[in-house]
């Protein structure tokens, strides 16, 4: 690596480094505490993904480059140089990091591990050496949020080839229009995936508790959170915020995406909508008594895995329980406590690399498919995309012969007249 | 090697503290003048009593208590010994009623709270010979722990020789006039200081601390003055 290609990224690094990352870099006492945190380490035993471990590859640069005793006496803390191996420890150890955050939970300082292995990710982006996918998935979603009206017709027209499979689950009243779009003055914006299985059962859920709704032209999916590039996040992020300013929405509902709610709801800032999951809102409307379950549809014992970037990192537990109590009498925990739960082993854009990482996503999981076994469920519910593409793969690798089921798809399956 | 004593005891304990008490000031403005992070980096779910979670995070260590609770044991004996100690070293410059509640001579516990803190930090060093915290563990872990080590075994023996082996050379009255004449910055040996059968324990005791207090900025011992910021952030 070349001098110039070294200030650069250092530059990036020290983009980075505010004061909570300060916190991160400078407290970490290596006792080991939180060994047995990671899923990787769990199914592994690899030493190099313990969280402490995955961190001081981080801080060994941070203690080169901006400690003072990186210069005077850099063997005392093993600093190291930024070279192009260095890069490549730095790729292994971020994309081998789901950004779980069950690390931090057993941290005795509550380290964010995922913070810092954003500093990872945004070196790689300055290196050019982070998967290219996830770039131009990114790049897709920002093109997208520039040229909009090019993309309107065929939306729409897409749109419209999914009603009757939502009124197959939910009859709409006659003139109600079936999945509104671009509707000035709703109450709430649904921000959905690009696929039929995001958009059909919250519809029908919607239309059955008599939402004033609309449809997004975006996918709340955010990319460039997953490659961890903080301008292209943002990007992403305001094409779903200005939509929604347009439309004077109060409420932004994010359909069942862990990384697009937690980014809309912790990033977006200060705004005049609410930013909600769709197992938020679809536990308001049964509370509300605004739709009804047929609790017979499941006979099988059901168990919820809670997704990390809406469970523990952004708190939506109770909700998605309180809904499965409606589908079913027999609920089973995978874990005593939510915050403990294993990560699938797909996040941090694991999932959206696809083939690339499946054989890693397997052999790192395995402490999930104990869990989910020893609960002898038959259904395994989830809220988040990534999670049931990851626990789908795991249910195939392992022979799990479970259902993985999506929480708001079962809550379609189950309505009825109220 | 008398006027190497004397450098060890009174210039080097000043450029310590000096170093010390500098050092420590500007690593917490350079970090606490960085921005704030604009998001919530907290874990669910959430209490109201947040700086009160931190304060219980911090002193406490639950975490520690529910994954490695033979550990914990060792970190809560050894922290709560620390403090004791730092008392003790208070207590032999001043009178300081307010721990005389539990009558004593200066250094609580007779003895045993050094002997505690020997035992766990010989612990927590032999810990990390083991994989997989070894492989955690760079120089500065194995270089804290033996400084420490070697502070509180030269300092223990003192207190220890005094009251296990009735040993009365180096008597409180000695190290009461060593440190007050050093706070008062007129510094000033008393014989026994440097010419008793145990000045060396002191010699070495306070050379060793001198260069613990000299690192200390730079180390990660500075999770002393940060463990409770960033457990506030986990917090919320």
């Amino acid at each position: 690596m070349d001098q110039e290609t070294r200030n650069e990224l250092l530059k990036l690094f020290k983009s980075k480094l505010n004061e909570a990352m300060r916190l991160y870099l400078e407290t970490c006492t290596r006792c080991g505490v939180c060994t047995e945190a990671c899923h990787v380490y769990a199914s592994t035993g690899q030493v190099k993904h313990i969280a402490a471990y995955r961190a001081e590859i981080i801080r060994r640069l941070y203690k080169k480059y901006f400690k003072m005793r990186g210069k005077i006496w850099p063997s005392v803390g093993e600093s190291k140089e930024l070279t192009d191996i260095a890069l490549e420890d730095l790729s292994e150890a971020a994309y081998s990091c789901t950004g779980c955050r069950r690390c931090m939970v057993y941290c005795p300082f509550g380290i964010d591990t995922q913070m810092l292995m954003s500093i990872a990710k945004l070196l790689l982006i300055g290196a050019n050496a982070e998967p290219e996918i996830l770039t131009m998935l990114a790049d897709m979603s920002i093109e997208k949020g520039k040229s909009i009206e090019l993309f309107k017709e065929g939306f729409q027209n897409g749109i419209k080839n999914l009603e009757n499979e939502v009124v197959k689950k939910w009859k709409a009243e006659a003139g109600d229009t079936v999945i509104p779009v671009d509707v000035e003055g709703a109450d709430l914006l649904y921000v959905a995936l690009a696929g039929a299985h995001s958009i059909i059962p919250a519809a029908a859920i919607f239309n059955a508790a008599g939402e004033n709704w609309a449809l997004s032209f975006f996918e709340a999916v955010n990319f460039g959170a997953f490659v961890g590039d903080p301008a292209k996040t943002k990007l992403i992020l305001e094409r779903i915020i200005n939509e929604a300013l347009r439309l004077k929405v109060k409420e932004v509902c994010i359909c069942e995406c862990g990384t697009a709610f937690r980014v809309m709801k912790q990033i977006s800032g200060s705004q005049p909508f609410k930013v909600t999951s769709i197992t938020e809102v679809h536990n308001r409307y049964l509370r509300e008594g605004r739709i009804k379950i047929d609790k017979s549809k499941f006979n099988e014992a059901i168990t919820y895995h809670d997704p990390c970037q809406i469970a523990r990192n952004a708190g939506v537990m109770d909700e998605p329980r309180y809904i499965l109590k409606h589908l079913t009498d027999d609920f089973r925990e995978m874990s005593p406590d939510p915050k403990y739960n294993w990560c699938c082993g797909g996040g941090g854009g694991l999932v959206a690399l696809g083939e690339e990482t499946l054989d890693f996503r397997m052999k790192s999981s395995q402490v999930k498919v104990d869990q989910v076994q020893k609960t002898g469920a038959k259904i395994l519910a989830t809220a988040c995309e990534n999670c049931h593409t990851q626990l789908s793969n795991l249910n195939d690798h392992y022979k799990m012969d479970v259902d993985v089921k999506f929480l708001s798809s079962m809550l379609a399956d189950a309505l009825v007249a109220n | 090697m008398q006027s190497l004593y004397y450098f060890i005891l009174v210039p080097m304990v000043y450029i310590a503290f000096g170093i010390f008490v500098v050092g420590t000031i500007i690593r917490l403005i350079k970090i606490f003048k960085e921005p704030k992070h604009p998001s919530t980096l907290q874990i669910y779910p959430e209490k109201k009593t947040k700086w009160l979670g931190a304060l219980y995070d911090t002193f406490l260590f639950p975490t520690v208590r529910k994954h490695k609770p033979v550990l914990w044991v060792f970190l809560l004996l050894f922290h709560m010994g620390l403090i004791l100690l730092l008392i003790g070293h208070l207590e032999l410059i001043w009178d300081l009623g307010i721990f005389q509640i539990i009558p004593h001579e200066p250094f609580l516990g007779k003895g045993l709270v050094g002997l505690v803190l020997t035992i766990s930090l010989l612990f927590f060093l032999f810990r990390r010979f083991l994989s997989p915290v070894k492989e955690l563990s760079v120089p500065e872990d194995y270089y804290l722990l033996i400084l420490l080590f070697l502070i509180v075994l030269f300092g223990s023996q003192m207190d220890w020789a005094r009251r296990w082996y009735e040993y009365g050379e180096l008597a409180v009255e000695d190290y009461r006039a060593y440190l007050t004449s050093l706070i008062v910055f007129k510094p000033e040996l008393p014989y026994n200081a440097t010419f008793s059968g145990h000045s060396f324990m002191l010699i070495l005791h306070v050379f060793f601390a001198n260069i613990f207090l000299m690192f200390f900025p730079f180390s990660q011992s500075m999770h002393s003055f940060l463990s409770l910021p960033i457990n506030k952030l986990r917090r919320g």
